[in-house]
């Protein structure tokens, strides 16, 4: 009983750690807090499902709502980011939540408010192993999530696009001397991370099957608490703290109900924000990065 | 033949005017330094020199190509590398990724790694404590780091900004031998530097900036004579 529920809270918590990469990356490589990201997760999800629903087959539904996760994204950067490059740290951060409200509303005009039945991609096989119950879903998403962070990692630890990015984390002006391309760089991180929250989000959408206009928020709000828990800024740390999430989420709905949920979960971050401010694996003096 | 032909350069901040119509030429495996007080406008030449400061006016010329308009990878890749002001070592990266940053844009891996052991060879230092962070070396070494990094993309023109600014006497004595073994090699070199007695020693040729423009140029043995800058320059560097 215990084991089954540490499973789903395993994989809760991986998408809940790929939107708190996403995060992760764009804070601490930009110094954005990209609001818009909740709402490329639910582009992920409510995408897909409109896809499917005009005949596309799954693989090109869930394509094709990458791609315009992507898309999305690089207005974002044009429209939210770059324009306030030089004005007041809040007015990106603003614009962007903007881009949140504008994306939760354009679907509801599409799709209804209504929570939408996603179709089950899968074959509904279970995979037994000793009592326990584990789902194809849940494995296979399991395995992207963790397939795709640890490549990240490794691409930022061993390759030149992967220091160029970790220069301009830690001095932008260093990185502008070293030859960094950084009009480039700005651009492809925007996709990468919208990429990290819509995968996240098909994810989502493929394991419990439902779809909303509202999706993102959740998961997005949640994303960003593991990403303080675990130390923003450190791609590991959103990894610790995404998982912590999953699993206090899924416990206390277990033991205690799920009204406690949000009281869980936030508790969570208000403790570690009491205890140790610059999150588990946060380094505040050397402003070691990623 | 020039390597390096900077014409009537001119650059502004805002309102400031840093660089008013300077010019000056680095010919092939010469070491050219530029010399000035704080505010000179020294660094600025040089950054206008890598693309990362625009030109108001006037152009660049490297190996017979007009940069002016090129932005600061492409000048990277033709030949150019600066070693900045204050080093910039990155330091939450490690020493050895310091270095292969400054061959992020080379694709001959092999070439790149031999390279970096001819640098490990020569500072015995840095290879000892490769995989720790750059933050744990001390001033002179991290000079050295900065300076093997610019090495790293390949230069045929090093860009020197300050390199002996803090540094111990010991350490000053090592980076002149490191500049003129460079050199000796073939490197042209453009050192900006306020420690004006060992710049003109190594110097082919020499040019002091004053409020962002050319007020003298020439010799470093005819500079070193000229009483204007004894009495402003050489007064303590000497
Ligand atoms: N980023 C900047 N913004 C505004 N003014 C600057 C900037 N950088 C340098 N300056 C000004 O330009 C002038 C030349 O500076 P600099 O090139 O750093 O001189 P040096 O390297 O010779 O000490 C100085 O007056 C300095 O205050
Ligand atoms: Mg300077």
């Amino acid at each position: 009983m215990l084991t089954q529920q540490i499973i789903n809270g395993l994989m809760l918590g991986a998408i809940y750690m790929l939107v708190a990469v996403a995060f992760t990356l764009a804070i601490g490589v930009l110094n954005f807090l990209n609001f818009s990201l909740p709402g490329l997760f639910m582009v992920g999800g409510m995408a897909t499902y409109g896809f499917i629903r005009i005949g596309w087959p799954w693989f090109f539904a869930i394509g094709g709502a990458l791609f315009l996760a992507a898309l999305v994204s690089l207005l974002v950067e044009r429209l939210a980011y770059r324009r306030g490059e030089g004005a007041e740290a809040d007015v990106p951060l603003v614009s962007s939540l903007g881009f949140l409200v504008l994306l939760e509303n354009l679907m509801l005009v599409q799709y209804g408010s209504d929570q939408q039945a996603f179709p089950a991609l899968l074959p509904d096989m279970n995979l037994r192993v000793g009592g326990l119950v584990i789902g194809i879903a849940q494995i296979i998403s399991l395995a992207i999530s963790v397939i795709l962070v640890a490549w990240l990692s490794w691409f930022l630890k061993r390759t030149n696009a992967g220091r160029r990015i970790r220069t301009v984390a830690e001095n932008r002006e260093t990185a502008q001397l070293l030859g960094v391309n950084i009009r480039r760089l700005v651009p492809q991180l925007f996709v990468a991370s919208a990429l990290l929250a819509a995968v996240g989000g098909v994810l989502f959408a493929v394991n419990y099957q439902q779809v909303s206009p509202w999706m993102g928020e959740g998961p997005g709000f949640k994303g960003v608490a593991a990403m303080i828990i675990g130390g923003m800024g450190s791609i590991w740390g959103s990894v610790i703290g995404g998982l912590l999430i999953g699993f206090a989420e899924v416990l206390s709905i277990t033991f205690i109900g799920a009204d406690v949920v949000n009281i869980t979960v936030y508790g969570l971050l208000l403790l570690i924000l009491i205890v140790r401010p610059q999150g588990l694996l946060g380094k505040p003096p050397a402003r070691e990065k990623l | 033949m020039a390597l390096l032909e900077v014409s009537d350069l001119s650059v502004q901040y805002g309102r400031v005017t840093a660089l008013e119509k300077v010019s000056l030429t680095v010919r092939d495996g010469e070491i050219v330094t530029v010399l000035g007080a704080n505010g000179a406008g020294k660094s600025t030449l040089l950054k206008a020199i890598l693309g990362a400061v625009p030109a108001r006016g006037g152009g660049v010329t490297f190996d017979g190509a007009d940069i002016t308009a090129r932005p600061t990878h492409e000048r990277i890749a033709r030949g150019l590398s600066l070693a900045p002001e204050g080093r910039r070592i990155l330091i939450s990266l490690s020493i050895e990724e310091n270095l292969l940053l400054g061959a992020h844009m080379r694709r001959d891996a092999a070439a790149v790694h031999r390279e970096m052991d001819a640098i490990y060879a020569r500072f015995p230092n840095l290879a000892e404590r490769r995989h720790m962070l750059a933050s744990c070396l001390s001033g002179g070494e991290q000079q050295m780091l900065a300076i093997g990094r610019a090495m790293m993309a390949k230069p045929r023109l090093l860009l020197l900004d300050e390199p002996s600014l803090g540094l111990s006497p010991l350490f000053v004595q090592k980076l002149f031998e490191l500049i003129r073994e460079l050199n000796a090699g073939g490197l042209a070199i453009l050192l900006v530097e306020q420690n004006t007695g060992k710049a003109l020693g190594v110097a082919h040729h020499a040019t002091v900036l004053e409020l962002g423009r050319v007020v003298m140029a020439g010799e470093p043995a005819a500079l070193a004579a000229d009483p204007r800058l004894r009495e402003a320059y050489l007064g303590d560097g000497g």
